[in-house]
């Protein structure tokens, strides 16, 4: 099978809303995202405008999540008024051309308790085994 | 840096070693070989000596080119069925601009890989975010992966996990780089055959000094240090071996005399020309070492000669006959030789024996060709 064109096969209306997504594409248990722009009321099962990049959620051997992002033509979309999905802003935003995304900073704060929890957790339960 | 393998068996590998330590060292050692990678890392950078048109023309002739060997066949991966030569009748203009196309065709088959410094890395922090901390346990590598940018100017950037963004490691970039903008024949992993030393040596024992070289060519870039260690091995095992012949019309014989001439060890190469009797050449070496270094006793004299052999067809079997302008320039050749010799070589008593050898031929060569012009009446 042949990939479709990174410039999209999806009809283009111009003064329809349009909105950069990621797009969920690989398959069962193993997610992979491209970064799209497609119109705003269309599917994501949709065909796109335009492939912008794409997003490996998996680390690789090295524990790095790979993400590949067109800056040229997310800038030219942004100026076209595209709107920016949450998951979409939090991958421009960690890349440091959106500034960050209020929920990455959610997910580190609520992550960061989690572990300081844990710890507490831990800690408990070795006093209380040296208690016995 | 000073390079100290003229001759491996005096070299004790832990003085060299202790002397290196800066370098981070992979000793190579076989049977009866053993060599220290180096790498352009000095003060000096040898791009600019490697780049001049000088020492270029120098490198050019002196890799003798053969157009036998030039246009050799290689591997037939590229032509699923081998075309069948075509023969033309051709005038002698028609001639002229088919020979001229098959020379520039060499030329770019010739085309050396640059001898340039190693790479120096400087990390770039866009921004420290200390609220990102626990964002996540892998990084995130970003690309752009804009069209129309080169590799060396793409935009690669991480997201560490304690919120830090900044441009990564070279080694890193060349790997993101051949995943999202692949050059056909480089690995994203190093080859085993450069990483492993006990298959590396085999390769060099079994002289394969080409298919190491070319391949070391498209997987590395030529300022990594990688590259320049491997290569750098590769030339002390040709000049240990003497194997010169087969570097010869092909792109690497450059950089292999470059590199030899720069660690001021071409004297093994300069004993091999006289040996193979192609003085001029020997002279073009001279003339080489004095446009690198300058510290050639007669240099002045040697770069002089350089344009009257420049004007010389290339020598590529023993000549037929001489005339006398080539018997002036080749004594001229000789004494030249005679007096690097005295002056600056470090294996004298061999390279001596070797231009008396020559001169014996060469006195011969003479005779055989002023009796066959007088036996023609037009001495």
């Amino acid at each position: 099978m042949s990939l479709p064109p990174a410039s999209g096969t999806g009809r283009y209306f111009a003064r329809a809303a349009k909105s950069i997504r990621l797009i969920r594409h690989g398959c069962t248990n193993r997610p992979f995202y491209h970064i799209s722009v497609t119109h705003r009321r269309r599917l994501n099962s949709q065909p796109v405008i335009e492939q912008l990049g794409s997003y490996d959620p998996v680390p690789n051997m090295y524990n790095e999540k790979l993400v590949a992002l067109n800056l040229e033509r997310i800038k030219f979309w942004l100026g076209q008024g595209a709107h920016v999905s949450k998951p979409a802003a939090e991958v421009l935003g960690l890349s440091g051309f959106f500034p960050i995304h209020p929920h990455s900073y959610m997910t580190a704060w609520r992550n960061r308790q989690a572990e300081r929890e844990k710890l507490a957790k831990e800690q408990e339960a070795q006093k209380a085994e040296e208690a016995k | 840096m000073s390079l100290l393998f003229r001759k491996p068996t005096i070299f004790n590998a832990k003085n060299v070693l202790l002397r290196q330590n800066d370098v981070q060292i992979l000793l190579l050692t076989s049977k009866n070989f053993s060599a220290v990678p180096t790498i352009y890392d000095g003060e000096s950078d040898p791009a600019p000596k490697f780049f001049s048109s000088n020492v270029q023309v120098l490198l050019k002739r002196l890799t003798r080119p053969d157009f036998n060997k030039v246009f050799r066949k290689r591997t037939n991966s590229g032509f699923p069925v081998l075309k069948t030569p075509q023969y033309k009748f051709l005038t002698t203009e028609q001639l002229e601009a088919e020979v001229a196309k098959s020379r520039a065709r060499a030329d770019q088959l010739l085309q050396m890989p640059p001898v340039v410094k190693v790479q120096t890395h400087i990390k770039e922090v866009l921004s420290r975010d200390p609220a990102l901390i626990g964002f996540d346990t892998a990084k995130y590598m970003f690309t752009d992966i804009t069209l129309g940018v080169d590799n060396q100017h793409r935009i690669i950037m991480e997201r560490d996990t304690d919120g830090v963004l900044q441009s990564c490691d070279p080694d890193v970039r060349k790997r993101l780089n051949q995943i999202y903008f692949p050059i056909k024949g480089r690995k994203i992993k190093e080859p085993v055959m450069f990483t492993d030393p006990e298959r590396f040596n085999s390769l060099l024992d079994r002289e394969q000094y080409e298919f190491v070289l070319d391949r070391a060519c498209i997987q590395y870039e030529p300022d990594e240090p990688s590259y320049q260690k491997i290569t750098s091995v590769a030339y002390q095992h040709v000049d240990s071996r003497k194997n010169y012949g087969l570097l010869r019309s092909t792109r690497h014989f450059g950089p292999l005399t470059f590199y030899l001439t720069w660690h001021l060890s071409m004297e093994g190469l300069l004993l091999e020309l006289l040996q193979n009797n192609v003085i001029r050449e020997a002279v073009l070496l001279v003339a080489l070492r004095q446009e690198v270094h300058g510290d050639v006793a007669n240099g002045s004299a040697a770069q002089g000669l350089v344009a009257e052999i420049m004007n010389t067809p290339i020598q590529l079997s023993k000549p037929e006959s001489l005339t006398e302008e080539d018997i002036q320039l080749d004594t001229k050749c000789i004494d030249c030789i005679e007096q690097y010799i005295s002056a600056n070589s470090s294996m004298k008593s061999q390279q001596e024996l070797a231009l008396q050898g020559f001169r014996e031929f060469y006195q011969q060569l003479i005779d055989l060709s002023r009796g066959v012009r007088k036996a023609h009446g037009n001495a």
